[in-house]
């Protein structure tokens, strides 16, 4: 498969890269390890005019703790946060997380985090090549009027799979995206339109330029289900966060993912586990049934697997993270 | 479009070349340097068979930009053999029949060999885990496998690590 003709460009700064963003604004696109967008540009799903690289740019590549948070640099490849014992002791989950993204020998030394929390939502009738969409009258996503996924739905629904940002959100992480005028922090959980078009809430002319966690103890896990683990987007995944004051939980966090439009923070679930043991199976099932029944709503028929089964899969992979968590807290 | 200049670290031996922006490694390893030993199929990052070295760690090249590449060592499965001189992988994989079509072949030994240089003795799960991203259409996963695990410590167990000489097998008969 060829690829689309664009100009491309190779910054030296971050002050270049951005002074580029903001002159070409909509007709660029960012090249970071390029896994996802290539795949995209070669489906015809997208065509800039100019690439970006981020080749250039060796320090946003990094993790680093400062003080109560670790921060990491947008462009830091999944192979890096996989090998950090930083991430593996304070953020566990999201270490995890990039362990089971694509085959492990591969997407990892390509693929960034920032990539990763940035890729577009997708949708098994839209991420198709051209020949399969030319067969059929264009969806939402595809700048028509019908959605294959839900009938009469008059938006996209297409489902963010993204790994790193189910773990990030359940870490409470925060992004930095920084322009030629300004740099502003945002929660990750502010981070998303809900629009399955345009699914996060960041102007073109805006950079990724880092991610930060914060790290205020306690236990983290990630779990994910996937037709075939080295190749496949999750269908279901759940990132965990319990924060744990004498063997009990005094604030949890469940995250689940591509489920919805976005990695949905499920409130319900979450408190429902304050103050309780680490050890009380019974109350991590129930959480984890809770968080099916909030989660359901969010999801369409348009990842794979039927809907009942993706959905029923949602309280087995919340229980799994959550005892997860709990046992790496009691250790 | 112009094209752009570049040099290539290629197996040792750096190449001029005029690219286009939108030419993938693979597109310029295969058509401009004739090393038509990675192969394109999926063309998408999943099947594995355009796998090839840069900077010694193991990438799909059909996803990594010509440009991209420039600056780094690159290594394609014709770069394993020192010549005539097969590596221990690849002839463990001739010995152990670990190629049926042999079209996923360079991938598998390129991602195969990444792992061997980073650990030398890899248990069967570590193998599995570092070829997971590595399709073979004729299934043959199990003598790869074998292969990949035998590759530096022959066992003495396995028929297979005992090379296959047609002649000596020709006097048996």
């Amino acid at each position: 498969m060829r690829l689309p003709r664009f100009e491309y460009l190779r910054p030296e700064t971050l002050e270049d890269t951005l002074d580029l963003l903001a002159d070409h604004k909509d007709d660029a696109s960012i090249l970071a390890g390029g896994t996802d967008l290539l795949v995209r540009m070669k489906k015809g799903l997208l065509s800039p005019k100019v690439l970006i690289s981020l080749k250039a740019l060796k320090n946003l590549s990094c993790i680093q703790k400062n003080g109560g948070s670790i921060s990491i640099g947008a462009t830091t490849p999944l192979a890096d946060i996989i090998a950090s014992d930083l991430i593996q002791a304070d953020a566990a989950a999201l270490s995890q997380a990039c362990e089971k993204v694509g085959a492990v020998s591969l997407q990892h030394y390509r693929g960034t985090i920032g990539g990763n929390v940035l890729q577009n939502n997708r949708c098994h009738h839209y991420n198709q090549s051209r020949f399969h969409r030319s067969g059929r009258q264009a969806c939402h996503k595809d700048g028509g009027k019908i959605c294959y996924a839900r009938d009469e739905a008059d938006r996209c629904y297409s489902t963010c799979q993204s790994d790193g940002a189910t773990a990030l959100m359940a870490l409470g992480a925060k992004l930095v995206l920084v322009s030629k005028k300004n740099e502003r922090t945002v929660d990750l959980a502010d981070f998303y339109t809900n629009d399955g078009m345009v699914p996060f809430a960041m102007e073109s002319h805006e950079l990724l330029k880092e991610i930060i966690i914060p790290v205020k103890g306690g236990s983290s896990a990630y779990r994910r289900l996937a037709y075939r683990s080295a190749i496949d987007y999750p269908i279901v995944c759940a990132g965990v966060l319990l924060g744990v004051t004498d063997n009990k939980i005094d604030k949890a966090r469940i995250v689940v993912g591509a489920m919805g439009r976005s990695p949905l923070f499920l409130s319900q679930a979450s408190s429902s586990l304050n103050g309780k043991d680490l050890t009380d199976n019974k109350a991590f099932k129930a959480a984890a049934y809770q968080a099916m029944d909030s989660a359901a709503p969010f999801a369409v028929h348009n990842v794979g697997f039927t809907l009942e089964y993706r959905q029923a899969m949602v309280e087995k992979m919340v229980f799994w993270a959550l005892t997860d968590a709990a046992t790496a807290a009691i250790a | 479009m112009e094209k752009i200049s570049i040099t290539l670290d290629v197996n040792g031996k750096l190449c001029e070349l005029m690219v286009a922006p939108n030419d993938t490694l693979l597109e310029v390893l295969r058509d401009d340097l004739d090393l038509t030993g990675s192969k394109e199929s999926c063309g998408e990052g999943v099947c594995g068979s355009c796998t090839v070295h840069i900077d010694g760690k193991p990438v799909r090249s059909c996803l990594t930009l010509a440009l991209e590449a420039e600056g780094s060592k690159i290594k394609t499965v014709e770069g394993l053999a020192n010549g005539d001189q097969l590596t221990d992988l690849q002839r463990s994989f001739i010995n152990h029949g670990a190629v049926q079509c042999g079209f996923c072949t360079p991938g598998m030994l390129m991602s195969a060999d990444a792992l061997l240089n980073e650990n030398p003795d890899p248990d069967r799960t570590e193998v599995k885990k570092a070829l997971a991203g590595n399709i073979c259409r004729c299934t043959g996963y199990a003598k790869i496998i074998e292969a990949v695990v035998h590759a530096n410590h022959p066992h003495e167990g396995c028929p297979d690590c005992v090379p296959y000489r047609r002649s000596e097998r020709k006097g048996e008969e």
